[in-house]
Parts: C-alpha cells; sequence; structure tokens
C-alpha cells in the first residue's frame, strides 16, 4: 500500500513523576505494560498499522534506553526504506545553542528540518503514553474531507470528570468552537486525547510565529491551537470511539493492566487484524508448574508459576513460587515472588524480589500498592 | 578464530514421523510451544560463534526457509550468513534423496567458503552443544574425524535406527552400526561431524563414487580403517525426534522445570521467529498445572500435563491431558483429551474423547476438523 504522506510525531520527553520509582531511571513512554509490551508500543503500532512509515520520536528525559529502544524500526516493521523510526532529542546546532524542549510546540519546532527533510503533507502529533488502539489514516481521511486545517481526537467521558480534561465545545458538524483547559464549569464532554492532525504548511508557519513569542509556553494545548481559534481557521473534532487510557499513575497503570483481563472486549490485544508489536524477549515459554492456579490472569513467556494468581497480569519472566499468592496485582519483568508470600492489590516494580512469606497490600485498600526493591527492605 | 562452516544436515530415511512430517519436515515443526525443532542447531551454530550455516533442505522446504528468514540468530549479518540450499535436481525416488546428493548439488558453496573446518549437525535431534569445544577437542586430539556421541541407557527405547559407536580404549572409533533397539547400553552417535573442509569434500566424491544410495553417515563407516576418527562424548539431554512417538517423549521430557532450566539456559539462548502474539488469558475457572504454554491461548478449561502451543483456546469444560496441542488448535467445549498429538489449526469440536495409548500417542492431522 502506497504510503499516507504523514508524519508522525511522538511526544515522549515527560518524565511522569506520578509514577513515581517506576519513572526513576526511565522516560514514562519506555515503562512496561500487559505483560510483555512497553507503554510506547501502542502508539508506535498504531502509526505502522495505519500506514505510516516515518515516525519521529521526541525525547528529552531518560532519553537513552527510550531512544534506543524506538530506533529498532523493524520491531513495529517501520523500517522500510524511505521511512524509520527516529529518536530526536535537543541538539546543538549551527544557529542555536543546545536547550531543552520548553513545550510540546518546541519540540516540534526544534525538529522543524527533520520535517522539511520528509516533506509531509500532513503531521501527526501523537503522546507516547496512552493506551489505545487507533487507525490514524482514517482519522486522516476525515481531517481531508473536512478540509480542516487540524483535527484533533475526542472522545466522550462522563460529565462530571470532564474538568478533568481539555474539553473542546463544538458546532453540530463538530467544528471545534472553543477549547478550555480543564474547565470548572465544562460545557461539554468531548475532551481531548492529544492526538492531532494538522496539514504541515500551515502548522509550519504557526510554529515559527510562535517560536518568535517571548510569553508564550509553546505549548500545543495552550498555544499553538487557541492560535488557529483565533485566526478562525478550520479544527475539526474526530470522535473516537474504543478504549483509551492515560496510564500517568499508578492507579491509572494498573487499572489499565486489569483491563486487560475485566475488559477484554474493549481492548482485545488478541486481534490479528490490529497487532500491537514489541521487542521479542528469548525467554522459554511460560511454565504453569505442578502446584500452580491460574485463575483470571494475563501471563507471558518467561513466567513460572508454581504458586496462585488470581485476577492478576504477570510480565516477562516473573515468577511465583510455590505456595505464594497473588491477588488483583500487576508484577511486572523479572520480579520473583517467594514461597509462601501473599500480595493484594499490589504493582510491583520490575526485578523487584519479595523474600519468601511476607505479606504486602491489602485485600480492599483504596489505593494500589506500589511495591519497590525500598519497599520490600523495610518489610524485612 | 578458527573459521569454521556450519552445514545443517537434511533428514536421513529413517526419519518418519506420522503425520506431522506430511506437511513439513520435522525440523520445521512446532516444538516447545514457541520454537521450532531446527532452531536448536541454529543457535548450537551461533552461539558457538560460527555465524556461516548453510542448512540443506529436501522436500517441502517453504515452512523451513520461512522460519529461517523471519528468525535472528543473533549474528553479524554482515560478516556472517544462513544460507538455504535445495538439492535442485528431481528425483525420481526418494531413495535417491539422500544428504550426499544434496551436498554433491551444492558443492560449489562448500568449496567457496575460506573455512578450515566444516561441522555438520542434524536438523532433527535436540541438544545443546558449544561447538568450539568440539572443534577445540577435534584440533588437540589431531584426529581426521571426531564424532559427537551420548551414553544411552534407554537405547532399546530412545533413539531406535539411529548410528551406535564401537569406540576402543583410546578413543577411536571402530565401528559403526544400526541401533535396533536389542540393548539397553549404547553409544549413540548425535550425527554431528567435526573434519576439516577438504576431508569432508574427499568423503563426499567418495561416497558418491561409491553408491548414488550412499549417505553421509555410510561414507563414514567406511573410513574407520583408514581414517583416524575420534569420539567425543557429549553429556546433556539430547533427543532424535525420528517418530511421533519420539516427538512426543522429548516434548514431555523437555516440559519438565528442571530439564527446561537447562535447555532455555539464559548464557544459551535458543533464538526463534516471533509472531507478535499478546500474553495468554488463563480465564475464570481454568485449571492449569505442569504445563508449558506459549502466548497468545485462551484457556477456560483443565490443561494438565501438556506442551501448548501459540493461540491456542481451550473452551471451558474441556478436559486436556498429556498431550500436545500445536499453534491455533481450538478445542471446544466439553472435548476431553489424553495423549494426543494435535497438530496446527486444527478444531476439535464434535469427538468428545480422545485417547492415545502409552505406546503410541494419537495424531489429529493439520487443519483437521472433528
Amino acid at each position: 500500500m502506497k504510503k499516507n504522506n504523514m508524519v508522525a510525531m511522538i511526544l515522549a520527553g515527560g518524565r511522569g513523576s506520578r509514577l513515581f520509582d517506576l519513572t526513576k531511571t526511565v522516560a514514562k513512554p519506555a515503562v512496561h505494560f500487559g505483560g510483555k509490551y512497553r507503554i510506547i508500543d501502542f502508539p508506535l503500532s498504531n502509526c505502522a498499522n495505519s500506514n505510516i512509515e516515518t515516525v519521529g520520536v521526541l525525547l528529552q528525559y531518560e532519553s537513552v534506553l527510550l531512544g534506543s529502544y524506538a530506533s529498532n524500526s523493524q520491531i513495529w516493521g517501520l523500517d522500510m526504506n524511505d521511512g524509520g523510526v527516529f529518536s530526536l532529542s535537543p541538539r546543538e546546532k549551527d544557529e542555536a545553542n543546545l536547550s531543552v524542549y520548553k513545550g510540546t510546540a518546541d519540540a516540534i519546532t526544534q525538529n522543524i528540518d527533520f520535517l522539511d527533510n520528509a516533506e509531509p503533507e500532513y503531521v501527526l502529533i501523537l503522546s507516547g503514553d496512552h493506551i489505545y488502539k487507533m487507525d490514524y489514516d482514517k482519522m486522516l481521511k476525515a481531517h481531508i474531507e473536512a478540509g480542516a486545517d487540524a483535527t484533533i481526537a475526542v472522545m466522550e467521558v462522563p460529565m462530571k470528570e470532564a474538568s478533568r480534561f481539555g474539553i473542546m465545545n463544538c458546532d453540530k458538524n463538530d467544528v471545534i468552537v472553543e477549547f478550555e483547559e480543564k474547565p470548572k464549569q465544562p460545557k461539554s464532554n468531548l475532551a481531548s486525547m492529544g492526538i492531532y492532525i494538522f496539514s504541515y504548511k500551515t502548522l509550519r508557519q504557526y510554529l515559527k510565529e510562535d517560536d518568535k513569542k517571548a510569553d508564550s509556553n509553546h505549548d500545543f494545548g495552550k498555544d499553538i491551537i487557541p492560535a488557529y481559534l483565533n485566526a478562525g481557521l478550520k479544527l475539526q473534532a474526530y470522535r473516537f470511539k474504543g478504549y483509551w487510557k492515560d496510564v500517568g499513575t499508578i492507579d491509572s497503570l494498573w487499572e489499565a493492566n486489569m483491563d486487560l483481563l475485566d475488559h477484554s472486549e474493549d481492548l482485545n490485544l488478541n486481534d490479528p487484524s490490529w497487532k500491537i508489536y514489541t521487542k521479542d524477549t528469548l525467554s522459554s515459554p511460560q511454565l504453569i508448574g505442578p502446584n500452580a492456579v491460574v485463575d483470571d490472569a494475563y501471563i507471558t513467556q518467561g513466567c513460572k508459576v508454581d504458586g496462585e494468581v488470581h485476577h492478576s497480569v504477570l510480565f516477562t519472566d516473573s515468577v511465583v513460587g510455590e505456595g505464594a499468592k497473588v491477588y488483583d496485582s500487576v508484577i511486572m519483568n523479572n520480579v520473583k515472588v517467594g514461597k509462601g508470600a501473599k500480595l493484594y492489590r499490589c504493582l510491583v516494580a520490575e526485578d523487584v524480589k519479595i523474600p519468601e512469606g511476607v505479606t504486602l497490600g491489602k485485600k480492599d485498600s483504596k489505593e494500589i500498592l506500589l511495591v519497590t526493591k525500598k519497599v520490600v527492605n523495610e518489610v524485612k | 578464530m578458527t573459521k569454521v562452516l556450519g552445514i545443517v544436515n537434511i533428514e536421513p530415511s529413517y526419519v518418519k514421523v506420522e503425520g506431522i512430517e506430511d506437511y513439513r519436515p520435522i525440523s520445521a515443526s512446532s516444538f516447545m510451544g514457541r520454537y521450532r525443532v531446527i532452531d536448536f542447531v541454529l543457535s548450537n551454530f551461533t552461539n558457538s560463534g560460527i555465524y556461516n550455516v548453510e542448512v540443506q533442505v529436501k522436500n517441502r522446504p517453504r515452512s523451513t526457509i520461512e522460519h529461517i528468514k523471519n528468525t535472528d540468530y543473533n549474528i553479524n549479518t554482515k560478516r556472517g550468513k544462513i544460507r538455504v540450499l535445495y538439492g535442485e535436481k528431481p528425483v525420481l525416488n526418494e531413495v535417491y534423496n539422500t544428504d550426499v546428493a544434496s551436498l554433491t548439488a551444492n558443492l560449489e558453496f562448500i568449496e567457496e567458503t575460506d573455512a578450515a573446518y566444516v561441522i555438520l549437525a542434524p536438523s532433527h535431534f535436540v541438544y545443546t552443544m558449544d561447538y568450539q569445544e568440539l572443534l577445540d577437542a577435534h584440533i588437540a586430539s589431531g584426529n581426521d574425524i571426531t564424532m559427537l556421541y551420548q551414553n544411552v541407557t534407554t537405547a532399546n527405547e530412545d533413539f531406535l535406527k539411529c548410528d551406535a559407536l564401537e569406540i576402543d580404549e583410546n578413543g577411536k572409533v571402530t565401528n559403526m552400526y544400526v541401533n535396533q533397539g536389542k540393548v539397553k547400553r549404547a553409544k549413540i552417535s548425535l550425527e554431528t561431524y567435526v573434519m576439516s573442509k577438504k576431508t569432508f569434500i574427499d568423503l563426499i566424491y567418495a561416497a558418491k563414487s561409491i553408491s548414488a544410495l550412499y549417505s553421509f553417515s555410510d561414507a563414514l563407516r567406511d573410513t574407520f580403517e583408514d581414517f583416524k576418527v575420534g569420539a567425543y562424548l557429549h553429556s546433556g539431554y539430547a533427543a532424535c525426534i525420528s517418530s511421533l512417538n519420539a516427538y512426543y517423549k522429548a516434548s514431555m521430557e523437555i516440559k519438565e522445570a528442571k530439564q527446561l532450566d537447562k535447555m532455555f539456559a539464559d548464557k544459551w539462548p535458543i533464538y526463534t521467529a516471533t509472531n507478535d502474539t499478546c500474553p495468554t488469558v488463563y480465564k475464570k475457572g481454568a485449571k492449569v498445572e505442569n504445563s508449558i504454554v506459549g502466548n497468545g491461548c485462551q484457556i477456560e478449561g483443565t490443561v494438565i500435563n501438556c506442551v501448548v502451543g501459540r493461540n491456542v483456546v481451550v473452551k471451558e469444560g474441556a478436559v486436556i491431558k498429556d498431550s500436545i496441542l500445536m499453534p491455533d488448535v481450538l478445542i471446544n467445549k466439553n472435548v476431553k483429551m489424553t495423549k494426543t498429538v494435535v497438530d496446527r489449526l486444527a478444531i476439535v469440536t464434535h469427538v468428545k474423547e480422545l485417547n492415545g495409548t502409552d505406546e503410541q500417542p494419537l495424531y489429529v492431522k493439520r487443519g483437521d476438523r472433528i
């Protein structure tokens, strides 16, 4: 299939400090998810499945691991001759000193040369930290049909939660007339998903202008979209129906993992027509031992289970020892749950060794317990 | 480093894996949930630092070619390569389809390499081995040829029709005979040989000149008087997948946790192709024990003591015991099954009971609906 002349730019520079120790040494988009994936596999796989061939990944916080991971274009099939996944960290230039990305828009502005080289007609702006499956090609078709200057993906959220989002107020044709960031009294429940398609020529001009403004935050939501609205450009809302989750907190990350068990009809990763790709590991197949109980569990290769796993997700190479009991928990990569240990409503960070016999978390706690090496050392 | 050419041999005529081989050679068939049998020998080569490997193929090579193309065996592909070589000449009768015929057809690709040594290894054996160790021992011994072997105490049941060696007190191979399963103890050849490239090519010519039906192992048998042929002991696990029984038995043996850790050690990875399947879901009420399971499965029923491949679905009420389910198999509600090998894409619905025996597991054909 011929490529669609759209370049994707994934904003992946954020630290994600509300994930605490999980992002102490890795950027949020590189955090593991759903047994075998990293969060960034979702937008990257969506790009590959949507007929996009060139993807720029905007990096800043802990850029090395994420950048080297994303550069393996072949993982997602994005290694065609004139395409690829490109790691774009802030860099020193002939005409400018090294400067961090000052905002989401500035990250793109600093890479205008990259976009110019790719000569796209359209630019797709994505976040590197959302879990969803979406066909951006369909969204592009809608963008072209509407004759829009920009198209913003939106989804309906419950009205009482609308004040947590960027809300789009639209006319009857879903043309955006007003944008309100986290409004106290929301007028609509159409929340921005942080997914934008811009016609590149216009975007380029607005980015250049924004770059000159000293008082700008250089942010898409705060500056570029309002500038478009002020100028009377056409901003179209694109309604998305389906699973979408921002996994910015421990609770929401835990919940999104649990959705693989509880809402598998919404977040089905087993659809051969829309696979989520990830780097394969050399792990052996999963071994379910003679004493194991696996009841409502999502388990991937390399896992060895000889204890009980109830309503939980196990990530690559994790081990649940004999007699251990794991309830309502997310066990990340290479975690060893010692014999007889009990876990309730935990999210266990990678490489943590849970000592034999300990109990962590509570059956009916409101919040999810993040189990790190530090937490384990305290209970020892 | 000494330059070595690795050659993966085609399977000899005694290999007859009922059913499975109707669709692809046993080397290309699914094994242990996510691998192909051939992954073991290829990983042995590349883990041993041997980056030039030629894979001989004969009948129905599609599966092998596709699999090798899709697998990253962890080599520098600019400095080395894995080549698939087809015998090309059509043969009127399968008995002419020997490894010597295949090697002869591709002789120029063996001659053109700058390797000083050749290691010929079989595609239907499963074992892990550092071939560098074998090569070092070969060079130190001053042998013309060194053969890899295993001390077997169950030769009456396992490794049937395989070559067995007689070795004298100086470690020299004096005789080779076919294991007819009459005795328990035998020194079984793992059909893995190391020699100089010159000796290797000489042997191919010699075999060809004697008989069009001669295999490489026949040619070796003629060398014991004139050549210095030594033997090197392999002491880990080894299995020869020469029949459905052997396939079943090896799968069940490797499945045990102890053996699994040895066969899939961190230091000796077994490379295979990814299918980008998501993790496996064990639904509420599923009961799974003592089993190896590939990714992408949906298990609602009971699975005990099984090897389950990728993307297998086991519906509610089904009870599968002591069986092997290859990738993409669907087992519908309430099916009961023991000691059965279900080939890829098969769907089992209406037969409520399938039972193999200790002597012979049952086989369900690829893509069958029963």
